[in-house]
C-alpha cells in the first residue's frame, strides 16, 4: 500500500510542479505542430494544413 | 520517653511510649492495656503468621525528614481470607503513622482530624465516590472488615482480641490514600499515599529473612510435588496434580477440598520463565474462567505472572487473543455509573463493550488471594484499542466488597510465544477482540506523516506558485465577425448610412448573386513572450444564446514556424422543458496551452459558427501568460489524500465487526474507535 501510495503522490506533485514551474499542460483541445514556411507564407493554407493534421472542429 | 511497666501476666518488662494504647509482651504475648496505674491485662495473641513482610520490630527510618521507629505491628485477616500486616511508625515527633502492607504495596497513613462529616459506612459502596467535603472526592477500592488475629510490640490503638473493625479504604490521584476507621463513633480519618519502601530508608528490625525464590513442597493430598515461587503472598494453591485446592497460609500447605476441575487447555506451563517487554516473569498460576451470554459460554484463561520485582501482572487469553493486565488503583479511574458508556481518561476516549458475571471454573497453581472455584465477579471492560480498562466487583462474605480495575495491553500471540520461548506457531486468534487493535487504523495512522509532509509541501508549492504567476495579458481582442468575413463586409454607402443598420447583411439585388462568403480568418500582430517556463491561456468569449461560434486558432513562432495549435468554442442553449428551465454549455471557454519558447509569436483566429451569417456581431479573445492552475494542486491534493480515504472503508469495516460482538454496539455498524 505504501508504494502505491507513493506512486499516487509522485503523479500529483509531478504534474503539479511540471505545471507551476515549467509551464506544461496536459489536458484540453491543444497540439502543437510545425508548420512549413510555405503554409505560414500562404493564409489559406492553414486551414487544408490543420485539416489534413487531424486538427479541425466543427459542429 | 517510654514508661517502662511489667506485663501483667508474667513480670517481663514493657515498654509504653507516649500514644502507646497496648502493649504486648514479647516472652507470653500477653495484650496489656495502658491503664492509669499499671497495665491491664486484656487478653493474650495468637502466633503471628509469617506473612514474609520485610519489615521488622525495632526497625529504624527516616520519613519527610523525622526519624522513626517500627514500634509494633497488628495482623488483620481479611474476610476472603488471607492476613495482612499494620506498622505503626513512632516518629521522633511523637506522631503515629500507619503502614499498610498489603501484596508487597505499603501504604502509610497518619490520622487526620476531619474537615467536614465523614459519611456513614452505610453510604459507600466499592467503586462509588466518597465525599469528603473539604478533604476531597475519593473513590472506594473497598468496603469490608478486617478481624483481629495477632499483634507485637506497641499499639497506638485499643485492639481487642477477636474484635472485627469496619474498614473503607480510599483511592485518590497519584497514589493517595486514605482509610475510614468505623471502629470508633465518629469514624476515624486516615491520609495519605502508597509509598515505596526504599522511600523510608528503613535499616535494622528483627525479621526472619525474605523466603526468596522458589520452594519446593509436597501436596497434602497426593504428595506430588508443588514449587512455590512467591511463598510470602501465597494464599491459595491449586494442584496439578490431584486438583486440590490447598491453604498456603503461614507457609504450610493444608487440603481445603478437592476440585473439578475443566480439562486445563493452555499452552503456559506453570513455573515457565520467559522474558516480556524487557521483564522476566514467571508462570505461577492459571485460572479458568468463563461467562455466559445468550446461553452460550464463553471462557478464557488467565496466567498470573510474578515479575522481578516480586509484583504480579496477568497475561489473557481468549480465543487466541492475548494480552497482558497491570493493576490500576481505583483512585487513578474517573467515576463510572452504570449507565455510562464512556469514560476519558489518559487521554482516550474508553467505549464501554461489556458486563458480564465472570466465573472461576479452573484453578492451576499459585495465587496471592483465596481463590475458590465458582468465585464470581462483575467485570466491566472498557475499550480503547490497543488498551482496556477493566472493572471487577467482588462481593464479600460478611456484606464488604471491593472494586479492582486493572489495565491491559493487547499483545500479538507471536509477542507470547517468543517471550516463552513456545514451540511451533501460535494459533490465529478467532474474530476480532474487544481492544485488539484496527490493524487500517495503524496503517493510516503510520501514514499521516507522509500526509502532513505532502499537505505541507503542496501549500508551499501553491504559494510559490501564487507569487510567480501573474496573469499577464498578451493580447486582448473584440473581433467583428461581419468585418472579419469577406463576404458579408459592409459596403461604403451601407457604412455611412444612419437608416439601416449596419450589423448585417442587407438583401442582394434580384439580378445579382449574392457572394458566397469566404472564411473569416485574423492574424494578430507579433505577439512577444519573455517568459518560456509559465503556461499560456487563451479564451473566448461570445453572448451567443442557443447558437455557438467555434475558434479554430494557432500561436505560431515567427522564427521556428512552431505553432501551439487549438480549439475554443462559445455554445450557449436555453429553455424550457415540461416546466423546467434549463441551460447547456457556457458563453465562455478558455484552454490552456504549454509554455513555449520566449520569442515573437502570431496568433491567427479563425471563426466558424453555424449557417451562413454568424449568430453574434462579435467576439472577445484574451491571450493571457502565468495562468494559475487550481487543477494541479487538486489532483496533487487527490493524490495525497485518496489512499487514506481508500483506508477508511476496510478500517470502519474492522471496528463494525469488532462492536458487533459488543453489548453496547452502535445502532449503525462501522463505528470509528
Amino acid at each position: 500500500m505504501r508504494i502505491v501510495y507513493l506512486l499516487f503522490l509522485g503523479a500529483g506533485f509531478s504534474l503539479l510542479t511540471a505545471n507551476a514551474f515549467f509551464g506544461r499542460e496536459f489536458f484540453g483541445q491543444r497540439r502543437r505542430a510545425d508548420l512549413p514556411p510555405s503554409v505560414r507564407q500562404t493564409p489559406g493554407a492553414y486551414r487544408t494544413f490543420l485539416h489534413n493534421n487531424g486538427f479541425h472542429g466543427g459542429k | 520517653m517510654s514508661i517502662l511497666a511489667s506485663c501483667p501476666s508474667c513480670g517481663a518488662a514493657l515498654s509504653f511510649r507516649p500514644g502507646t494504647m497496648v502493649a504486648v509482651c514479647s516472652y507470653c504475648k500477653a495484650l496489656a492495656a495502658r491503664r492509669d496505674r499499671d497495665p491491664e491485662l486484656i487478653g493474650k495473641v495468637a502466633d503471628l503468621v509469617d506473612t514474609g513482610s520485610p519489615l521488622g520490630l525495632g526497625a529504624s527510618g527516616t520519613y519527610a525528614g523525622r526519624a522513626f521507629t517500627l514500634a509494633g505491628r497488628v495482623q488483620l485477616k481479611h474476610p476472603l481470607g488471607g492476613t495482612w500486616d499494620e506498622w505503626y511508625l513512632a516518629l521522633d515527633d511523637g506522631r503515629w503513622g500507619w503502614l499498610a502492607e498489603a501484596q508487597g504495596r505499603f501504604y502509610l497513613t497518619f490520622t487526620q482530624a476531619p474537615h467536614g462529616t465523614l459519611p456513614p459506612a452505610e453510604a459507600l459502596h466499592a467503586g462509588g465516590l466518597a465525599d469528603l467535603g473539604p478533604d476531597g472526592q475519593w473513590t472506594v477500592g473497598e468496603i469490608s472488615d478486617a478481624t483481629f488475629h495477632s499483634a507485637e510490640g506497641e499499639i497506638p490503638w485499643a485492639v481487642e482480641p477477636g474484635a472485627t473493625y469496619r474498614f473503607a479504604d480510599l483511592s485518590g490521584k497519584n497514589g493517595a490514600f486514605a482509610t475510614l476507621d468505623y471502629s470508633e463513633t465518629p469514624p476515624l480519618f486516615f491520609l495519605g499515599r502508597e509509598i515505596p519502601l526504599t522511600d523510608l530508608h528503613i535499616q535494622g528490625g528483627v525479621r526472619k529473612p525474605t523466603r526468596l525464590g522458589t520452594q519446593g513442597l509436597n501436596c497434602p493430598k497426593c504428595g506430588g510435588a508443588l514449587a512455590l515461587h512467591a511463598p510470602d503472598q501465597t494464599l491459595r494453591v491449586g494442584c496439578p496434580n490431584c486438583g486440590s485446592l490447598l491453604s498456603a497460609e503461614g507457609g504450610k500447605l493444608a487440603f481445603l477440598k478437592s476440585l473439578q476441575q475443566p480439562h486445563q487447555a493452555v499452552v503456559i506451563a506453570l513455573g515457565a520463565e520467559g522474558t516480556l517487554n524487557g521483564e522476566k516473569i514467571t508462570c505461577i498460576g492459571q485460572l479458568r474462567r468463563t461467562c455466559t451470554l445468550e446461553g452460550l459460554p464463553y471462557p478464557w484463561t488467565e496466567y498470573l505472572l510474578l515479575d522481578s520485582q516480586h509484583g504480579f501482572k496477568w497475561l489473557v487469553e481468549g480465543d487466541g487473543h492475548w494480552s497482558l493486565a497491570v493493576a490500576v488503583p481505583p483512585g487513578e479511574v474517573p467515576q463510572v455509573d452504570e449507565s455510562q458508556r464512556n469514560l476519558w481518561m489518559h487521554g482516550h476516549n474508553w467505549r464501554r463493550f461489556q458486563d458480564v458475571q465472570a466465573t472461576v471454573e479452573g484453578v492451576w497453581g499459585e495465587f496471592y488471594w483465596a481463590v475458590e472455584q465458582g468465585e464470581r465477579v462483575l467485570v466491566s471492560e472498557f475499550v480503547a484499542p490497543p488498551k482496556s480498562l477493566t472493572r471487577e466487583r467482588q462481593a464479600h462474605r460478611g456484606g464488604g466488597e471491593e472494586v479492582n480495575w486493572s489495565l491491559s495491553t493487547y499483545l500479538e500471540p507471536a509477542e507470547v510465544w517468543a517471550a516463552f520461548q513456545l514451540p511451533g506457531t501460535p494459533p490465529t486468534p478467532e474474530g476480532i477482540g474487544s481492544f485488539q487493535p484496527n490493524p487500517h487504523k495503524t496503517a493510516l495512522a503510520k501514514s499521516a506523516l507522509w500526509i502532513v509532509g505532502a499537505l505541507g509541501l503542496l501549500l508551499i508549492l501553491v504559494m510559490a506558485e501564487s507569487v510567480t504567476h501573474k496573469n499577464v495579458e498578451l493580447f486582448s481582442k473584440r473581433l467583428d465577425l461581419i468585418e472579419l468575413t469577406p463576404g458579408l463586409r459592409k459596403s461604403p454607402v451601407d457604412a455611412g448610412s444612419k437608416a439601416i443598420p449596419a450589423r448585417r447583411p442587407t438583401a442582394a439585388a434580384p439580378d445579382a448573386p449574392p457572394p458566397e462568403p469566404q472564411e473569416p480568418v485574423f492574424f494578430s500582430g507579433p505577439i512577444e513572450i519573455k517568459d518560456g517556463h509559465q503556461n499560456l491561456a487563451v479564451t473566448l468569449s461570445a453572448p451567443v444564446d442557443n447558437n455557438w461560434v467555434e475558434l479554430e486558432g494557432a500561436l505560431v513562432s515567427e522564427t521556428s514556424g512552431v505553432a501551439e495549435l487549438f480549439l475554443l468554442e462559445s455554445s450557449y442553449y436555453s429553455g424550457v422543458d415540461g416546466g423546467e428551465a434549463w441551460t447547456e454549455g457556457g458563453k465562455t471557454e478558455t484552454v490552456f496551452l504549454s509554455a513555449v519558447p520566449p520569442g515573437t509569436y502570431v496568433l491567427r483566429l479563425a471563426p466558424s459558427w453555424n449557417g451562413k451569417f454568424p449568430p453574434v456581431d462579435f467576439i472577445d479573445v484574451e491571450l493571457r501568460q502565468g495562468v494559475m492552475r487550481w487543477l494541479y494542486p487538486g489532483l496533487a491534493l487527490l493524490a495525497i489524500l485518496l489512499v487514506p480515504f481508500i483506508m477508511i472503508f476496510p478500517m470502519a469495516a474492522f471496528e463494525g465487526r469488532r462492536w458487533q460482538e459488543s453489548m453496547y454496539a452502535p445502532k449503525s455498524s462501522g463505528g470509528g474507535d
